[in-house]
């Protein structure tokens, strides 16, 4: 009996808080981040959201580019470091604010996405993954070994980048700072989400599906294929630079691999090709790594008299892929798409309870 | 002027000579089948004159431009759509979306007319190949049937003025054969224009529709001429069935 009423509470629970259509669902997660800072968040805590910001539209564009269009690039990385190192090159030689040098590091993003596409995107599948991986490597050590490297300011990278609201107190310029990329990151979301689900958008998962048969329908694959690059290269770049003016530093471990992993681990964990999935996948990322490991395993571990070894640091490491690692083979789809199959199917079921006939309900009640 | 005009078309692959010295036409709202045994190079031919392959030597020439060796896209966009073998939807798209990106081509975005959107002018092609109710279903949930419909709607989209069919009737039903053979009549009677090239296997289905047929074995053009008269051609006969019948 206690089991059935538990049962029936859950159903009325779920029937009335899952009955949220998608758009309102996006609409209240924006209102929980736009409260968050209201709220009175620890800054660290505060700090750790306004990364999430910047991962979660940096992850969002490597999804179009190889979840939606199926150009696989083991080397977004690309775009972050050039993001990064032209606002500042900007800023270092000209002395030019921030509102101006982003927009042309946009703009530079979006060349080098054209002049990197012409070789790319000749080659297919793990030729066009390892082609595109080259390149951050390749700047990297430019940035960080050649001759050239004293224009980049080698292996320190370019400091003291001016902060976006070095004006306000301390405080308060983490705050705004909050905003400035919720604002950025909510933007770059519908813009991405409204290109993948437009026409075009269309055009880019037909490359994915089959390049030869889009090729048959008369579609221009390289010239999509390269629209795509472009805009994924854009917010990438954006990326890039909010990531550089927040941290006041563009060093040369912005072009590692590391930078060109994370994006794939968040794409993955929130689910690859729904464009929401990573905004989500971001924010799991850091609560996981950033919360979860650096703060609560620790107090974890002295609330029960274990004292960790120096050793630690590194062990962070395997238990953070054994965790993505169970995450991704329980929900292969991504955790954003589970949910939104979860609820689909509660409408679903729904819709079969008001149009289904009566007595269908009243042969499922006899039988019980 | 012929529509299409293949002219001394050759292609090897390594040491074989997959296409050899292959010469034909076809005229404005001419029906043309090729025929041929397995291996005789059809399927080559078909990607040479798409453009998805590029001839060794030879020209293909349609309404009087040479043609050979453009890319598959541009030879879409001047009016020659194909249909392939095995079929090649687009997986995680609904059925009307796969149209859809035909539409988007420069020449299917330039047929779509005055007033009328894409949606529609898609929902009227998959109406047309008869199955618009499964429009907004995934393409991975359909069957074959559905989607060598499907295939032909896409190549619709385009308005092709020659539309050639891979073995359009490969893996259908007798009913489903038979269906199709009557939509690609009633294609032929609304665009009178329009050619049409068939590759096909099932020579019951296809003798009844074609006017003229090409028969090919081991890359050589065998024979050419109606119907009744290549039924009863003694190399041709030879060619399927051995020597001896």
């Amino acid at each position: 009996m206690v089991k059935s009423y538990i049962r029936r509470a859950y159903s009325s629970f779920t029937a009335h808080v899952f009955d949220i259509p998608p758009r309102l669902m996006a609409f209240l997660f924006l209102l929980v981040l736009l409260v968050i800072p209201v709220a009175g968040l620890n800054p660290y805590y505060l700090s750790m959201m306004i990364y999430a910001n910047v991962l979660a539209i940096f992850a969002a564009s490597w999804d179009l580019l190889v979840g939606r269009t199926g150009q696989i690039s083991l080397g977004h990385a690309l775009f972050f470091g050039i993001g990064g190192y032209s606002t500042a090159l900007l800023f270092k030689f000209f002395g030019l604010p921030t509102w101006v040098t982003i927009p042309i590091a946009l703009l530079i993003g979006s060349s080098v996405a054209v002049l990197i596409g012409f070789p790319c995107l000749r080659v297919k599948g793990p030729y066009l993954a390892l082609v595109t991986m080259a390149f951050p490597i390749i700047l990297h050590s430019i940035v960080k070994w050649t001759p050239l490297s004293y224009i980049f300011e080698g292996e320190y990278g370019i400091r003291r980048l001016p902060a976006f609201f070095a004006f306000l107190p301390i405080r308060q310029q983490r705050i705004a700072e909050y905003y400035l990329t919720l604002i950025l990151f909510f933007a770059a979301a519908v813009i991405i989400y409204k290109v993948a689900n437009s026409k075009t958008g269309i055009v880019f998962v037909s490359i994915l599906d089959d390049e030869l048969a889009s090729k048959a329908c008369g579609i221009n694959v390289t010239k999509y294929k390269l629209m795509s690059l472009i805009i994924s290269g854009l917010f990438g770049t954006l990326a890039g630079c909010l990531q550089a003016h927040l941290l006041k530093v563009s060093n040369p471990s912005m072009f590692l691999l590391t930078w060109s992993f994370t994006p794939i681990i968040v794409t993955f964990l929130g689910g690859i090709g729904t464009i929401y999935g990573p905004l989500v996948g971001a924010y799991i990322y850091y609560i996981l790594d950033k919360y979860f490991l650096a703060i609560q395993l620790p107090r974890l571990c002295k609330y029960f008299g274990v004292t960790l070894p120096g050793e630690f640091e590194y062990a962070k490491l395997l238990i953070f892929t054994l965790i993505v690692l169970v995450l991704v083979i329980k929900w292969p789809r991504g955790i954003a798409r589970f949910t939104t199959d979860k609820l689909e199917d509660l409408e679903e079921a729904r819709d079969l309870d008001e149009r289904g006939p009566r007595i269908w309900k009243r042969y499922e009640r006899k039988k019980k | 002027m012929h529509l299409l005009e293949v002219e001394n078309l050759t292609k090897r692959f390594g040491g074989l000579t997959a296409v050899k010295n292959v010469s034909f036409h076809i005229d404005e709202g001419e029906m043309v089948g090729i025929i041929g045994p397995n291996g005789a190079g059809k399927t080559t031919l078909f990607n040479l004159i798409s453009g998805f392959l590029e001839p060794d030597s030879g020209t293909v020439k349609f309404e009087g431009e040479n043609i050979t060796g453009l890319a598959p896209h541009k030879i879409v966009n001047k009016g020659i759509a194909r249909t392939f073998q095995i079929v090649r939807p687009f997986r995680h798209l609904p059925v009307i979306a796969n149209v859809m990106v035909a539409l988007k081509s420069p020449r299917g975005a330039r047929k779509i007319e005055w007033l009328k959107t894409m949606e529609r002018k898609a929902a009227d092609l998959l109406e047309d190949v008869g199955i618009s109710e499964l429009a907004l279903e995934p393409a991975e949930n359909v069957g074959h049937g559905t989607l060598k419909r499907l295939e032909m709607a896409k190549a619709l989209a385009t308005e092709p003025d020659l539309l050639m069919l891979d073995e359009p009737f490969g893996g259908l039903n007798p009913l489903e054969t038979d269906f199709l053979t009557k939509s690609i009549m009633r294609m032929h009677l609304d665009e009178p224009s329009r050619g049409i090239l068939i590759v096909e296997h099932k020579l019951y289905a296809l003798m009844k529709i074609i006017q003229r047929v090409i028969v090919l074995h081991q890359g050589e053009k065998i024979a050419e001429g109606k119907p009744e008269e290549i039924a009863k051609n003694k190399t041709v006969i030879e060619v399927y069935m051995g020597k001896g019948m």
